[in-house]
Protein backbone atom coordinates (compact mmCIF):
# COMPACT_ATOMS: atom_id res chain seq x y z
CA UNK A 1 0.00 0.00 0.00
CA UNK A 2 2.82 2.07 1.26
CA UNK A 3 5.37 1.92 -1.81
CA UNK A 4 2.91 0.65 -4.81
CA UNK A 5 -0.14 3.04 -3.79
CA UNK A 6 1.04 5.62 -6.14
CA UNK A 7 0.84 3.23 -8.79
CA UNK A 8 -2.67 2.67 -8.40
CA UNK A 9 -1.90 -0.74 -7.61
CA UNK A 10 -3.19 -1.82 -4.55
CA UNK A 11 -1.30 -4.40 -2.43
CA UNK A 12 -1.59 -5.51 1.01
CA UNK A 13 1.64 -5.74 2.51
CA UNK A 14 2.21 -9.19 5.18
CA UNK A 15 5.45 -9.66 6.14
CA UNK A 16 4.57 -12.13 8.75
CA UNK A 17 4.44 -14.63 5.71
CA UNK A 18 8.16 -14.49 6.32
CA UNK A 19 8.71 -16.13 9.78
CA UNK A 20 5.60 -17.89 9.29
CA UNK A 21 6.23 -21.72 9.96
CA UNK A 22 7.50 -23.46 7.51
CA UNK A 23 8.40 -20.47 5.67
CA UNK A 24 11.62 -19.44 7.69
CA UNK A 25 12.84 -22.95 7.19
CA UNK A 26 12.31 -22.81 3.45
CA UNK A 27 14.11 -19.69 3.50
CA UNK A 28 17.15 -21.41 5.78
CA UNK A 29 17.08 -24.80 3.87
CA UNK A 30 17.36 -22.60 0.55
CA UNK A 31 19.93 -20.23 1.66
CA UNK A 32 22.56 -23.33 2.87
CA UNK A 33 21.49 -24.87 -0.85
CA UNK A 34 22.88 -22.14 -2.10
CA UNK A 35 25.65 -21.96 -0.04
CA UNK A 36 26.59 -25.30 -0.46
CA UNK A 37 26.03 -25.38 -4.84
CA UNK A 38 28.10 -21.85 -4.97
CA UNK A 39 30.91 -22.84 -2.38
CA UNK A 40 31.36 -26.10 -3.76
CA UNK A 41 31.58 -24.84 -7.35
CA UNK A 42 33.55 -22.10 -6.15
CA UNK A 43 36.21 -24.43 -5.11
CA UNK A 44 36.56 -26.34 -7.94
CA UNK A 45 35.95 -22.88 -10.54
CA UNK A 46 39.45 -21.31 -8.61
CA UNK A 47 40.96 -24.61 -9.06
CA UNK A 48 40.28 -25.53 -12.98
CA UNK A 49 40.81 -21.09 -12.98
CA UNK A 50 44.21 -21.45 -11.60
CA UNK A 51 45.25 -24.59 -13.67
CA UNK A 52 43.51 -23.33 -16.83
CA UNK A 53 44.75 -19.92 -16.04
CA UNK A 54 48.55 -20.50 -16.23
CA UNK A 55 48.20 -23.08 -19.29
CA UNK A 56 47.66 -19.86 -21.09
CA UNK A 57 50.78 -18.43 -20.47
CA UNK A 58 53.34 -21.47 -20.40
CA UNK A 59 55.65 -21.41 -23.59
CA UNK A 60 54.29 -24.14 -25.04
CA UNK A 61 51.61 -23.65 -27.82
CA UNK A 62 49.44 -27.00 -28.08
CA UNK A 63 48.39 -26.74 -24.04
CA UNK A 64 47.73 -22.77 -24.82
CA UNK A 65 45.38 -23.65 -27.64
CA UNK A 66 43.72 -26.30 -25.56
CA UNK A 67 43.61 -23.98 -22.47
CA UNK A 68 42.14 -21.08 -25.05
CA UNK A 69 39.72 -23.47 -26.92
CA UNK A 70 38.51 -24.51 -23.23
CA UNK A 71 38.02 -20.79 -22.12
CA UNK A 72 36.01 -19.67 -25.60
CA UNK A 73 33.73 -22.96 -25.43
CA UNK A 74 32.59 -22.33 -21.72
CA UNK A 75 32.24 -18.84 -21.57
CA UNK A 76 30.47 -18.05 -24.79
CA UNK A 77 27.34 -20.08 -24.12
CA UNK A 78 24.70 -19.04 -21.29
CA UNK A 79 25.19 -20.91 -17.79
CA UNK A 80 21.30 -21.99 -18.59
CA UNK A 81 22.33 -23.55 -21.32
CA UNK A 82 25.14 -25.23 -19.71
CA UNK A 83 23.01 -26.30 -16.62
CA UNK A 84 20.38 -27.88 -18.95
CA UNK A 85 23.72 -29.77 -21.01
CA UNK A 86 24.61 -31.17 -17.96
CA UNK A 87 21.48 -32.62 -16.21
CA UNK A 88 19.05 -33.10 -19.35
CA UNK A 89 22.28 -33.91 -22.11
CA UNK A 90 24.84 -35.31 -20.24
CA UNK A 91 23.95 -37.66 -17.77
CA UNK A 92 22.42 -39.57 -20.97
CA UNK A 93 25.61 -40.48 -22.08
CA UNK A 94 26.66 -42.50 -19.02
CA UNK A 95 26.54 -45.82 -18.52
CA UNK A 96 22.99 -47.15 -17.36
CA UNK A 97 24.77 -47.80 -14.05
CA UNK A 98 26.53 -45.22 -13.54
CA UNK A 99 23.15 -42.59 -14.95
CA UNK A 100 21.42 -44.52 -12.39
CA UNK A 101 23.91 -44.37 -9.70
CA UNK A 102 23.75 -40.77 -10.22
CA UNK A 103 19.67 -39.95 -10.11
CA UNK A 104 19.98 -41.78 -6.76
CA UNK A 105 22.71 -39.50 -5.51
CA UNK A 106 21.25 -35.76 -6.58
CA UNK A 107 21.73 -35.98 -9.32
CA UNK A 108 20.51 -32.55 -9.55
CA UNK A 109 22.86 -30.91 -7.19
CA UNK A 110 25.72 -32.77 -9.12
CA UNK A 111 24.92 -31.19 -12.58
CA UNK A 112 24.32 -27.82 -10.98
CA UNK A 113 28.11 -28.07 -9.29
CA UNK A 114 29.47 -29.33 -12.44
CA UNK A 115 27.68 -26.86 -14.71
CA UNK A 116 28.98 -24.12 -12.49
CA UNK A 117 32.60 -25.30 -12.24
CA UNK A 118 33.19 -25.37 -15.55
CA UNK A 119 31.42 -21.95 -16.85
CA UNK A 120 33.00 -20.20 -13.94
CA UNK A 121 36.21 -22.08 -13.91
CA UNK A 122 36.75 -20.98 -18.10
CA UNK A 123 35.98 -17.04 -16.67
CA UNK A 124 37.80 -17.43 -13.36
CA UNK A 125 41.15 -18.39 -15.45
CA UNK A 126 40.82 -15.48 -17.38
CA UNK A 127 41.31 -12.97 -14.02
CA UNK A 128 44.10 -15.52 -13.12
CA UNK A 129 45.99 -15.15 -16.84
CA UNK A 130 45.69 -11.39 -16.47
CA UNK A 131 46.77 -10.98 -13.65
CA UNK A 132 50.00 -13.38 -14.49
CA UNK A 133 50.50 -11.35 -17.64
CA UNK A 134 49.73 -7.47 -15.89
CA UNK A 135 53.18 -8.56 -14.28
CA UNK A 136 55.90 -6.40 -16.58
CA UNK A 137 58.93 -8.41 -17.68
CA UNK A 138 61.27 -6.85 -15.94
CA UNK A 139 60.58 -7.96 -12.82
CA UNK A 140 61.25 -11.30 -14.40
CA UNK A 141 64.43 -10.06 -16.24
CA UNK A 142 65.30 -8.17 -12.47
CA UNK A 143 64.47 -11.32 -10.68
CA UNK A 144 67.10 -13.38 -12.84
CA UNK A 145 69.92 -10.56 -12.34
CA UNK A 146 69.74 -11.04 -8.59
CA UNK A 147 70.63 -14.96 -9.78
CA UNK A 148 67.05 -16.53 -9.05
CA UNK A 149 65.94 -19.44 -11.67
CA UNK A 150 63.08 -18.83 -13.63
CA UNK A 151 60.79 -21.17 -11.33
CA UNK A 152 62.02 -19.38 -8.17
CA UNK A 153 60.97 -16.04 -10.31
CA UNK A 154 57.65 -17.13 -11.04
CA UNK A 155 56.96 -18.74 -7.40
CA UNK A 156 58.39 -15.83 -5.36
CA UNK A 157 58.03 -13.12 -7.00
CA UNK A 158 55.15 -13.16 -10.44
CA UNK A 159 52.61 -15.53 -8.67
CA UNK A 160 52.61 -13.69 -5.38
CA UNK A 161 51.95 -10.68 -7.00
CA UNK A 162 49.71 -11.44 -9.31
CA UNK A 163 47.57 -13.75 -6.85
CA UNK A 164 47.32 -9.99 -5.18
CA UNK A 165 46.26 -8.05 -8.24
CA UNK A 166 43.60 -10.08 -9.11
CA UNK A 167 41.74 -10.12 -5.78
CA UNK A 168 39.03 -7.11 -7.11
CA UNK A 169 38.28 -9.10 -10.22
CA UNK A 170 38.06 -12.52 -8.27
CA UNK A 171 35.53 -10.96 -5.89
CA UNK A 172 33.57 -9.76 -9.02
CA UNK A 173 33.95 -13.07 -10.45
CA UNK A 174 32.81 -14.97 -7.03
CA UNK A 175 29.79 -12.80 -6.56
CA UNK A 176 29.04 -13.59 -9.98
CA UNK A 177 28.87 -17.33 -9.38
CA UNK A 178 26.83 -16.96 -6.22
CA UNK A 179 24.07 -15.13 -7.99
CA UNK A 180 24.22 -17.09 -10.98
CA UNK A 181 23.69 -20.07 -8.57
CA UNK A 182 19.93 -19.26 -8.60
CA UNK A 183 20.01 -20.83 -12.10
CA UNK A 184 20.22 -24.38 -10.17
CA UNK A 185 16.51 -23.97 -9.65
CA UNK A 186 15.58 -24.26 -13.32
CA UNK A 187 17.03 -28.26 -12.80
CA UNK A 188 15.45 -29.03 -9.71
CA UNK A 189 18.09 -27.74 -6.80
CA UNK A 190 15.90 -26.39 -4.02
CA UNK A 191 18.36 -23.23 -3.55
CA UNK A 192 17.17 -19.81 -1.81
CA UNK A 193 15.45 -18.04 -5.24
CA UNK A 194 13.24 -21.04 -5.42
CA UNK A 195 12.68 -21.26 -1.74
CA UNK A 196 11.51 -17.15 -2.08
CA UNK A 197 9.36 -18.38 -5.24
CA UNK A 198 7.90 -21.06 -3.21
CA UNK A 199 6.80 -18.93 -0.54
CA UNK A 200 5.11 -17.21 -3.04
CA UNK A 201 2.95 -19.57 -4.94
CA UNK A 202 1.96 -20.59 -1.69
CA UNK A 203 0.89 -17.17 -0.31
CA UNK A 204 0.89 -15.35 -3.10
CA UNK A 205 2.90 -12.56 -1.50
CA UNK A 206 5.61 -11.63 -3.80
CA UNK A 207 6.97 -8.36 -2.78
CA UNK A 208 7.76 -9.91 0.86
CA UNK A 209 9.10 -13.34 -0.59
CA UNK A 210 11.16 -11.71 -3.34
CA UNK A 211 12.22 -8.44 -0.89
CA UNK A 212 13.45 -11.09 1.22
CA UNK A 213 15.50 -13.03 -0.95
CA UNK A 214 17.02 -9.72 -2.72
CA UNK A 215 18.13 -9.09 0.98
CA UNK A 216 19.48 -12.08 1.37
CA UNK A 217 21.48 -12.13 -1.68
CA UNK A 218 22.62 -9.07 -0.62
CA UNK A 219 23.90 -9.61 2.65
CA UNK A 220 25.43 -12.43 1.17
CA UNK A 221 27.00 -10.55 -1.32
CA UNK A 222 28.62 -7.67 0.95
CA UNK A 223 29.92 -10.04 3.47
CA UNK A 224 31.38 -11.45 0.47
CA UNK A 225 33.09 -8.18 -1.07
CA UNK A 226 33.77 -6.75 2.71
CA UNK A 227 35.90 -10.21 3.28
CA UNK A 228 37.67 -10.11 0.01
CA UNK A 229 38.11 -6.24 0.49
CA UNK A 230 39.77 -7.19 4.09
CA UNK A 231 41.94 -9.82 2.25
CA UNK A 232 43.04 -7.65 -0.57
CA UNK A 233 43.99 -4.65 2.08
CA UNK A 234 45.99 -7.10 4.32
CA UNK A 235 47.78 -8.75 1.71
CA UNK A 236 48.52 -5.21 -0.39
CA UNK A 237 52.07 -4.42 -1.81
CA UNK A 238 52.30 -1.02 -0.68
CA UNK A 239 52.96 0.43 -4.27
CA UNK A 240 49.98 -0.77 -5.42
CA UNK A 241 47.35 -0.14 -3.09
CA UNK A 242 47.76 3.48 -4.46
CA UNK A 243 46.82 2.38 -7.55
CA UNK A 244 43.93 0.36 -5.85
CA UNK A 245 42.78 2.83 -3.49
CA UNK A 246 42.60 5.63 -6.75
CA UNK A 247 40.37 3.09 -8.48
CA UNK A 248 37.43 4.40 -6.24
CA UNK A 249 36.99 7.71 -6.79
CA UNK B 1 19.26 24.21 -8.22
CA UNK B 2 19.84 22.23 -11.37
CA UNK B 3 19.21 19.41 -9.37
CA UNK B 4 16.43 20.80 -7.39
CA UNK B 5 14.87 21.37 -10.93
CA UNK B 6 15.92 17.64 -12.25
CA UNK B 7 14.35 16.56 -8.62
CA UNK B 8 11.40 18.43 -9.82
CA UNK B 9 11.26 17.18 -13.05
CA UNK B 10 11.38 13.36 -11.78
CA UNK B 11 8.33 14.50 -9.24
CA UNK B 12 5.90 15.71 -12.03
CA UNK B 13 6.57 12.84 -13.94
CA UNK B 14 5.57 10.16 -11.62
CA UNK B 15 3.10 11.82 -10.33
CA UNK B 16 2.37 12.15 -14.07
CA UNK B 17 2.06 8.41 -13.93
CA UNK B 18 0.26 7.81 -10.62
CA UNK B 19 -2.32 10.53 -12.00
CA UNK B 20 -2.99 8.02 -15.43
CA UNK B 21 -2.79 4.91 -13.86
CA UNK B 22 -4.51 5.62 -10.17
CA UNK B 23 -7.75 3.37 -9.79
CA UNK B 24 -7.74 2.45 -12.96
CA UNK B 25 -10.07 -0.63 -13.51
CA UNK B 26 -9.28 -3.07 -16.10
CA UNK B 27 -12.06 -2.02 -18.10
CA UNK B 28 -10.67 1.50 -18.77
CA UNK B 29 -6.95 -0.13 -18.95
CA UNK B 30 -8.60 -2.16 -21.80
CA UNK B 31 -10.16 1.35 -23.79
CA UNK B 32 -7.25 3.54 -23.26
CA UNK B 33 -4.63 0.86 -24.23
CA UNK B 34 -6.97 -0.68 -26.68
CA UNK B 35 -5.66 -4.27 -26.04
CA UNK B 36 -6.55 -6.83 -23.63
CA UNK B 37 -3.49 -8.88 -22.68
CA UNK B 38 -4.24 -12.97 -21.33
CA UNK B 39 -1.52 -14.29 -19.40
CA UNK B 40 -1.39 -18.21 -20.57
CA UNK B 41 0.39 -21.71 -20.31
CA UNK B 42 2.90 -22.54 -23.17
CA UNK B 43 3.50 -26.04 -22.40
CA UNK B 44 0.18 -27.44 -20.79
CA UNK B 45 -1.42 -28.62 -23.39
CA UNK B 46 -4.28 -29.04 -24.62
CA UNK B 47 -5.07 -25.92 -22.45
CA UNK B 48 -2.41 -23.55 -23.25
CA UNK B 49 0.63 -24.31 -25.25
CA UNK B 50 3.02 -23.41 -28.27
CA UNK B 51 2.37 -25.80 -31.26
CA UNK B 52 5.32 -27.29 -34.15
CA UNK B 53 4.01 -24.65 -36.09
CA UNK B 54 5.10 -21.93 -33.22
CA UNK B 55 1.76 -20.79 -32.62
CA UNK B 56 -0.40 -20.24 -29.58
CA UNK B 57 -3.50 -22.74 -29.11
CA UNK B 58 -5.38 -23.88 -26.53
CA UNK B 59 -8.78 -24.27 -24.34
CA UNK B 60 -7.89 -22.04 -21.91
CA UNK B 61 -6.53 -19.70 -25.00
CA UNK B 62 -9.56 -20.20 -26.84
CA UNK B 63 -12.16 -19.08 -24.06
CA UNK B 64 -10.39 -16.09 -23.19
CA UNK B 65 -11.04 -15.24 -26.73
CA UNK B 66 -14.71 -15.19 -25.78
CA UNK B 67 -13.94 -12.98 -23.15
CA UNK B 68 -12.37 -10.89 -25.71
CA UNK B 69 -15.30 -10.79 -28.21
CA UNK B 70 -17.38 -9.82 -25.07
CA UNK B 71 -14.77 -6.96 -24.42
CA UNK B 72 -15.01 -5.46 -27.92
CA UNK B 73 -18.91 -5.92 -27.45
CA UNK B 74 -18.88 -4.15 -24.31
CA UNK B 75 -16.73 -1.46 -25.08
CA UNK B 76 -17.58 -0.89 -28.58
CA UNK B 77 -14.44 -0.75 -29.91
CA UNK B 78 -12.08 -3.08 -31.07
CA UNK B 79 -9.97 -4.69 -29.11
CA UNK B 80 -6.57 -6.41 -29.65
CA UNK B 81 -5.80 -10.02 -28.51
CA UNK B 82 -2.66 -10.81 -26.68
CA UNK B 83 -0.72 -13.17 -25.42
CA UNK B 84 1.92 -13.76 -23.04
CA UNK B 85 3.59 -16.80 -20.98
CA UNK B 86 2.51 -17.30 -17.49
CA UNK B 87 3.42 -20.02 -14.72
CA UNK B 88 1.87 -21.15 -11.66
CA UNK B 89 4.98 -18.85 -10.25
CA UNK B 90 4.41 -16.10 -12.28
CA UNK B 91 0.99 -15.73 -12.90
CA UNK B 92 -0.15 -13.90 -9.50
CA UNK B 93 2.84 -11.35 -10.03
CA UNK B 94 1.92 -10.60 -13.66
CA UNK B 95 -1.65 -9.57 -12.88
CA UNK B 96 -0.58 -7.62 -9.37
CA UNK B 97 1.75 -5.30 -11.65
CA UNK B 98 -0.70 -5.13 -14.53
CA UNK B 99 1.40 -7.06 -16.97
CA UNK B 100 -1.72 -8.55 -17.80
CA UNK B 101 -5.59 -8.44 -17.25
CA UNK B 102 -6.48 -12.04 -17.17
CA UNK B 103 -5.10 -15.31 -16.29
CA UNK B 104 -6.30 -18.04 -18.73
CA UNK B 105 -4.47 -21.14 -18.22
CA UNK B 106 -4.52 -24.03 -15.74
CA UNK B 107 -5.43 -22.53 -12.43
CA UNK B 108 -6.81 -24.00 -9.49
CA UNK B 109 -9.20 -22.13 -7.23
CA UNK B 110 -8.54 -21.87 -4.23
CA UNK B 111 -9.31 -19.97 -1.00
CA UNK B 112 -6.15 -18.77 -0.11
CA UNK B 113 -5.54 -17.97 -3.79
CA UNK B 114 -8.76 -16.35 -3.23
CA UNK B 115 -7.76 -13.54 -0.84
CA UNK B 116 -4.87 -12.16 -3.61
CA UNK B 117 -7.18 -12.60 -7.08
CA UNK B 118 -10.82 -12.86 -8.34
CA UNK B 119 -11.89 -15.86 -9.96
CA UNK B 120 -14.34 -16.37 -12.65
CA UNK B 121 -16.91 -19.54 -12.59
CA UNK B 122 -15.44 -22.93 -12.81
CA UNK B 123 -14.68 -23.93 -16.47
CA UNK B 124 -13.20 -27.12 -15.94
CA UNK B 125 -12.25 -29.61 -13.14
CA UNK B 126 -9.81 -32.54 -12.66
CA UNK B 127 -7.31 -33.70 -10.09
CA UNK B 128 -3.86 -34.79 -9.63
CA UNK B 129 -2.83 -37.92 -10.90
CA UNK B 130 0.40 -39.43 -11.72
CA UNK B 131 2.13 -39.95 -14.95
CA UNK B 132 4.58 -42.99 -15.19
CA UNK B 133 6.00 -45.09 -17.40
CA UNK B 134 3.97 -48.40 -18.10
CA UNK B 135 5.30 -51.47 -16.03
CA UNK B 136 5.84 -48.54 -13.57
CA UNK B 137 4.95 -50.27 -9.74
CA UNK B 138 3.43 -46.75 -8.67
CA UNK B 139 -0.35 -47.14 -9.18
CA UNK B 140 -1.61 -44.06 -7.16
CA UNK B 141 -0.31 -41.85 -4.17
CA UNK B 142 -0.62 -45.14 -2.03
CA UNK B 143 2.70 -46.06 -3.36
CA UNK B 144 4.68 -42.89 -4.06
CA UNK B 145 6.95 -43.08 -0.52
CA UNK B 146 10.55 -43.44 -1.20
CA UNK B 147 10.26 -42.63 -4.69
CA UNK B 148 11.59 -39.94 -6.72
CA UNK B 149 8.22 -37.77 -7.36
CA UNK B 150 8.32 -34.67 -10.30
CA UNK B 151 6.12 -31.88 -9.76
CA UNK B 152 5.74 -28.32 -10.87
CA UNK B 153 6.37 -25.70 -8.18
CA UNK B 154 3.58 -23.76 -6.92
CA UNK B 155 0.66 -26.72 -7.89
CA UNK B 156 -1.78 -27.80 -5.51
CA UNK B 157 -0.31 -30.76 -5.86
CA UNK B 158 3.18 -29.70 -5.08
CA UNK B 159 1.86 -28.55 -1.70
CA UNK B 160 -0.33 -31.55 -0.90
CA UNK B 161 2.45 -34.18 -1.58
CA UNK B 162 4.80 -31.66 0.91
CA UNK B 163 2.20 -31.81 3.68
CA UNK B 164 0.68 -34.94 3.07
CA UNK B 165 2.86 -37.51 1.89
CA UNK B 166 6.46 -36.38 2.77
CA UNK B 167 8.13 -39.43 2.52
CA UNK B 168 7.78 -39.06 -1.45
CA UNK B 169 11.12 -37.85 -2.40
CA UNK B 170 9.63 -34.69 -4.52
CA UNK B 171 12.02 -33.45 -7.14
CA UNK B 172 10.33 -29.63 -7.98
CA UNK B 173 11.05 -27.88 -11.19
CA UNK B 174 9.50 -24.56 -12.15
CA UNK B 175 8.02 -25.52 -15.30
CA UNK B 176 5.78 -28.85 -16.69
CA UNK B 177 8.32 -28.96 -19.74
CA UNK B 178 11.49 -29.79 -17.41
CA UNK B 179 9.28 -32.24 -15.03
CA UNK B 180 8.29 -34.16 -17.72
CA UNK B 181 11.75 -34.42 -19.62
CA UNK B 182 13.13 -35.15 -16.33
CA UNK B 183 10.34 -38.31 -16.16
CA UNK B 184 10.91 -39.46 -20.01
CA UNK B 185 15.05 -39.90 -19.03
CA UNK B 186 14.15 -42.16 -16.13
CA UNK B 187 15.28 -39.14 -13.88
CA UNK B 188 12.29 -39.66 -11.83
CA UNK B 189 9.95 -42.22 -11.22
CA UNK B 190 6.43 -40.37 -12.38
CA UNK B 191 5.68 -36.99 -13.07
CA UNK B 192 2.66 -35.51 -11.06
CA UNK B 193 0.34 -33.00 -11.84
CA UNK B 194 -3.61 -32.46 -12.41
CA UNK B 195 -4.97 -35.51 -14.44
CA UNK B 196 -6.06 -34.24 -17.57
CA UNK B 197 -2.82 -32.32 -18.28
CA UNK B 198 -1.12 -35.43 -17.60
CA UNK B 199 -3.66 -36.78 -20.34
CA UNK B 200 -1.99 -34.24 -22.74
CA UNK B 201 1.75 -34.87 -21.86
CA UNK B 202 0.95 -38.24 -22.70
CA UNK B 203 -1.07 -37.60 -25.91
CA UNK B 204 1.82 -35.33 -26.86
CA UNK B 205 4.53 -37.61 -26.63
CA UNK B 206 6.20 -39.72 -29.44
CA UNK B 207 4.61 -43.05 -28.06
CA UNK B 208 1.93 -42.45 -25.98
CA UNK B 209 1.38 -46.36 -25.77
CA UNK B 210 3.83 -45.84 -23.16
CA UNK B 211 2.97 -43.81 -20.34
CA UNK B 212 -0.05 -44.38 -18.23
CA UNK B 213 -2.12 -41.74 -16.08
CA UNK B 214 -2.24 -43.72 -12.84
CA UNK B 215 -4.08 -43.48 -9.54
CA UNK B 216 -7.68 -41.67 -8.32
CA UNK B 217 -7.53 -38.37 -8.39
CA UNK B 218 -5.84 -37.13 -5.02
CA UNK B 219 -6.94 -33.27 -5.07
CA UNK B 220 -9.62 -31.67 -6.62
CA UNK B 221 -8.51 -29.12 -9.21
CA UNK B 222 -11.43 -26.45 -10.40
CA UNK B 223 -9.85 -24.44 -12.71
CA UNK B 224 -11.24 -20.84 -13.27
CA UNK B 225 -9.71 -17.91 -15.19
CA UNK B 226 -8.02 -15.76 -12.68
CA UNK B 227 -8.04 -11.64 -12.52
CA UNK B 228 -7.24 -8.40 -10.24
CA UNK B 229 -9.41 -8.67 -6.65
CA UNK B 230 -12.03 -6.22 -6.42
CA UNK B 231 -12.95 -5.23 -10.27
CA UNK B 232 -16.72 -6.38 -10.35
CA UNK B 233 -17.56 -5.09 -13.76
CA UNK B 234 -14.34 -6.99 -15.89
CA UNK B 235 -15.16 -9.65 -13.53
CA UNK B 236 -18.80 -9.64 -14.82
CA UNK B 237 -17.74 -9.56 -18.60
CA UNK B 238 -15.61 -12.61 -17.66
CA UNK B 239 -18.00 -13.83 -16.09
CA UNK B 240 -21.06 -13.86 -18.79
CA UNK B 241 -18.68 -14.68 -21.82
CA UNK B 242 -18.32 -17.91 -19.92
CA UNK B 243 -22.29 -18.16 -19.17
CA UNK B 244 -23.37 -17.19 -22.89
CA UNK B 245 -20.87 -19.84 -23.96
CA UNK B 246 -21.85 -22.18 -22.03
CA UNK B 247 -25.92 -21.44 -22.13
CA UNK B 248 -25.00 -20.98 -26.46
CA UNK B 249 -23.02 -24.28 -26.79
CA UNK B 250 -19.88 -22.22 -27.56
CA UNK B 251 -18.20 -23.87 -24.88
CA UNK B 252 -18.99 -27.39 -25.61
CA UNK B 253 -17.90 -26.75 -29.47
CA UNK B 254 -14.02 -25.59 -27.89
CA UNK B 255 -14.70 -28.30 -25.68
CA UNK B 256 -15.14 -31.10 -28.46
CA UNK B 257 -12.53 -29.08 -30.48
CA UNK B 258 -9.72 -29.98 -27.66
CA UNK B 259 -10.90 -33.00 -25.95
CA UNK B 260 -14.11 -34.46 -28.29
CA UNK B 261 -13.03 -37.96 -29.45
CA UNK B 262 -10.94 -36.49 -32.85
CA UNK B 263 -8.74 -34.16 -30.68
CA UNK B 264 -5.30 -35.35 -29.84
CA UNK B 265 -6.35 -35.66 -25.98
CA UNK B 266 -9.96 -37.04 -26.05
CA UNK B 267 -11.69 -37.03 -22.62
CA UNK B 268 -15.12 -36.86 -22.85
CA UNK B 269 -17.60 -34.76 -20.52
CA UNK B 270 -18.57 -36.53 -17.63
CA UNK B 271 -22.32 -35.96 -16.80
CA UNK B 272 -21.35 -34.69 -13.29
CA UNK B 273 -18.69 -32.06 -15.03
CA UNK B 274 -21.69 -31.07 -17.45
CA UNK B 275 -24.51 -30.57 -14.46
CA UNK B 276 -21.38 -28.60 -12.75
CA UNK B 277 -21.10 -26.25 -15.88
CA UNK B 278 -24.73 -25.46 -16.53
CA UNK B 279 -25.78 -24.31 -12.70
CA UNK B 280 -22.97 -21.98 -12.53
CA UNK B 281 -25.11 -20.17 -15.45
CA UNK B 282 -27.29 -17.76 -13.47
CA UNK B 283 -30.34 -15.70 -15.64
CA UNK B 284 -29.80 -13.19 -17.08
Amino acid sequence: MFFYGFLGISYDFRWSVLWTPPHTSWLIDGLLTTLRVSATSWIIAVLIGILVGALRTVPFRPLRIVATAYVEFFRNVPLLVWLFFWYFGAPEALPESARQWLIHHGAEFVCAVTGMSIYHGARISEVIRAGIQSIPKTQLEAGLSTGLSVTQVYRLIIIPTALRLIVPPLTNESLNLLKNSSLAMTIGVGELTFATRQIETYTAKAFEAFTAGTLIYLALCLGIAYVMNRVERKFAIPGLIVRAGRAEH
Amino acid sequence: MKRFGIFLMVAVFVMSIAGLSAAETTLEKIKRTGVFTVGARSASPPFGYINKQNDWGGFSIDLARLVNAALEKKLGQAVKFELKESTPATRIPLLTSMAVDLISGTMTITRARRESVDFSLIFFGTGAQFLVKKGSPIKGVQNIAGKRIACQQGSTNERVLREQYPKANLVIFPDQAAGYTALTQGKVDAYTNDGIQLWGLKYKSPKPDDWNVVGDWYTYEPYGMAMRPNDAEFRLVVDSALMDAIDGGEYFKIYDKWFGPKSDVPYPLSPEARTLLKLQVVPK
